[in-house]
């Protein structure tokens, strides 16, 4: 800030000092009219050529600065010019490109690109600009956005284009990730328009089923009848079990918060895993007992860190059961912990089951992907977690090591404004 | 026989609930609020059970001006929405009962509380649990603040012992027992009678009594005091502004809200000035998917 500041004023002194100068010469001048006109003229030329001199120079500069890749082309596609960006982004030094077709030097083809935005201003004379074009490697595509400007004669018709290309790789990622979460959000929406109108039907369909089965003789059902409606009961309530998750997953924060103190949550969601009728594993817990409260909505940071542990508890299983088909034996733990982390509350659970592969680390909080079976789990679990924990302004994120996976969630702290201090006090 | 009148404009509900009713009760239905009415203008119902959303009038509205024609009139709302949501609408429209369509629709609660609202029998744990499954675990009386924590513990132990589980019991009844001794005893001008936290031995006849007991597929606990304080409107109001958040920093219904976030079911009864009964049930396991209803039953 203060390099800047001292810039400026630098700037602004010297401009006042040349104003002056100038005006001291002019005065001085005065008596000579004629013979200083004339001089004026030849200084004027000079000055013609300086400024041009000066104005190619900024240009240059600033062709060399701009980080963007710049060329201009010929009418061949060849290289007449490049600046130093476009030839660090090649590797090649600007004089061994000169002259050479775009297509071979940057783009590595045997011949011009399908749809060549610069052939395009060629013959058009219009600027061209096209987005994402991709570059194949062998890492990861690379994608680029093209702009060709012409550069027209006297007659109007292009003599050269300026290709201006912007290395968009990054953006092309962030928007895909835009889209990928405005996409969810309206999912989001619909889904839980069509949730609710589910429910409805589900319920009628359910509630039939279980009036048929309750009461067989009133709906003249044979046994094979009550079969068939047993099934149709069943199948009505697997839909059921999708269609809540999903209206948990869609539903908007309906502004249930309450201060609750998180380490009660942890024991509670324990003993409701325990209550789930999972074989036990040896756990942990080390909670943190000065733990600042959390404004929350505690039936759903429960059923987050429910999730989580139910996670820990069948990655440790899962685990169990792969090593002892090779006769190995194994003890499963699991880690609770609570602590206060600057303005945060933090709670990790960790084991020391299967782990997360890398190849489905990106794609674990995507709904609908699930590592279980057809039928265990609707693969909802951590996407909504991710989503009750994004209503609280909190954070979900996981390690994991072949040895050790931990999933850690960071929770806003609750402090008092202080105009309320006072009366919480 | 009482007459019930079904409103849905979803048909597989309308005879749903229909086929399940009719035998005990006289039943008719109606698709929308307009049949309804018209309905209603022929021949009288002693119940009026409505969808919300509907196309033209929506069931609150129907069941506001049912209330306005007919005061008798017993009217409950249902919904495949998240009660939770309509809690404003209904206490507005005086209903407050709100039943949700879970998946698979659970007709015992329905009974319950259809029965209860028309006979206007409506105390007692075992209304709300499957009588031929009933096991009564227990009952506990409670006489001072002393004994409500001995209680509290008697009971949660009790539970935990039998079932296996006591779920969030231990913190509802903090707050409920809390509640009952503390808020419930008053004298005639309505002030309260004891300090919050200070050590109170209740009056004779001041009573709070407490049950526990369970089916083949829930556990409850009743809390029962004899004072009838709490009312309608007043439960309503409380559960619905600690919905809202705005009880978030003070502790005015934030007991209420507590038991009914924690617990599977919350279902008040107030008999006015004679009796207020706070139940609250856990499903051993959640098969009836779907919201939480509302139930406030008061004679």
């Amino acid at each position: 800030m203060t390099v800047l500041v001292s810039g400026i004023l630098a700037a602004s002194l010297a401009a006042c000092g040349s104003l002056f100068f100038v005006y001291r010469k002019e005065k001085g001048r005065a008596g000579y009219l004629e013979r200083a006109l004339d001089a004026k003229n030849q200084r004027h030329d000079t000055t013609i050529t300086e400024k041009i001199t000066l104005s190619k120079k900024q240009l240059e500069t600033a062709f060399d600065a701009i980080t963007d890749l710049i060329c201009a082309l010929d009418s061949d596609l060849r290289i007449t010019r490049v600046n130093k960006s476009y030839a660090a982004f090649v590797g090649v030094p600007i004089p061994k490109l000169l002259g050479r077709h775009c297509w071979e030097a940057f783009w590595s083809r045997a011949e011009p690109c399908d749809h060549c935005p610069a052939q395009m201003t060629f013959a058009t004379g219009k600027p061209v600009l096209k987005h994402q074009i991709k570059m194949p490697d062998k890492d990861r595509p690379r994608y680029f956005t093209v702009a060709t400007y012409p550069v027209l004669d006297a007659a109007g018709k292009p003599q050269n284009v300026i290709e201006h290309i912007r290395d968009s790789t990054d953006e092309k990622v962030i928007l895909e990730q835009l889209i990928r979460s405005e996409k969810l959000a309206s999912i989001g929406t619909m889904t839980a328009g069509i949730a609710h109108e589910m429910i409805n039907p589900l319920s009628g369909i359910s509630g039939t089923a279980g009036n048929m089965l309750q009461m067989p003789g009133k709906y003249g059902l044979n046994e094979k009848g009550v079969a068939r409606v047993t099934a149709i009961l069943d199948a009505s309530s697997r839909a059921s079990a999708i269609v809540k998750d999903l209206l948990h997953l869609s539903r908007k924060e309906d502004g249930t918060s309450m201060l609750m103190d998180v380490n009660s949550l942890v024991l509670k969601a324990v003993e409701a895993v325990r209550l789930k009728g999972l074989p036990s594993v040896e756990h942990k817990i080390n909670l943190d007992t000065a733990l600042t409260r959390v404004l929350c909505d505690p039936t759903k940071i429960q059923q987050v860190i429910i999730n989580l542990v139910t996670n820990a508890v069948q990655s440790v299983l899962e685990k169990k059961s792969n090593l002892a088909r090779e006769h190995r034996s194994f003890s499963g733990l699991i880690l609770i912990s609570t602590q206060t982390e600057d303005d945060k509350v933090r709670v990790d659970i960790s084991d020391n089951g299967t782990g997360v592969a890398d190849d489905i680390k990106g794609k674990i909080f995507d709904p609908f992907f699930t590592t279980r079976p057809p039928g265990e789990g609707t693969g909802l679990g951590l996407s909504i977690c991710q989503k009750i924990v994004d209503e609280h302004q909190g954070r979900i994120f996981f390690e994991s090591t072949e040895s050790l996976t931990t999933f850690s969630l960071l929770l806003p702290a609750y402090r008092p404004r202080p105009e309320s201090a006072q009366e919480f006090a | 026989m009482y007459s019930i009148l079904i409103v849905d404009d979803e048909v597989s509900i309308r005879t749903m609930l229909l086929d399940y009713l009719e035998g005990t009760y006289e039943v008719a239905t109606a698709e929308n609020a307009e049949a309804a009415i018209a309905l209603c203008d022929k021949r009288s119902f002693d119940m009026v059970i409505s969808d919300i959303n509907m196309p033209g009038m929506k069931g609150p509205q129907l069941l506001a001006e049912i209330k306005r024609l007919y005061p008798a009139t017993h009217t409950v709302l249902i919904t495949a929405y998240n009660v939770d949501d309509y809690v404003r609408l209904a206490r507005r429209s005086g209903v407050s009962n709100i039943i949700p369509k879970t998946s698979p629709f659970n007709f015992g609660e329905l009974d319950a509380l259809v029965s209860g609202l028309l006979s206007g029998n409506i105390f007692g744990l075992v209304r709300y649990m499957q009588p031929q499954h009933y096991t009564l675990l227990g009952t506990f009386e409670i006489r001072s603040s002393h004994d409500a924590k001995d209680v509290r513990e008697a009971a949660v132990e009790l539970l935990t012992e039998k079932l296996g589980a006591a779920g969030d019991m231990r913190l509802i009844l903090d707050e409920i027992v809390t509640n009952a001794v503390y808020h419930a005893p008053a004298f005639p001008d309505g002030t309260e009678k004891y300090e919050e936290f200070s050590d109170v031995t209740l009056a004779p006849g001041e009573y709070i009594h407490l049950e526990c007991g369970h089916d083949g597929e829930k556990y409850g606990i009743s809390i029962v005091d004899d004072m009838g304080r709490l009312t309608k409107d007043t439960v309503l109001f409380k559960i619905e502004r600690q919905m809202s958040g705005e009880g978030v920093l003070d502790d005015s219904g934030r007991g209420l809200h507590m038991s009914r976030l924690f617990s599977d079911r919350m279902i008040i009864n107030i008999a006015p000035k004679k009796r207020t009964e706070v139940i609250l049930i856990n499903y051993f396991s959640h098969k009836y998917r779907g919201y939480k209803p509302l139930y406030i039953n008061e004679l």
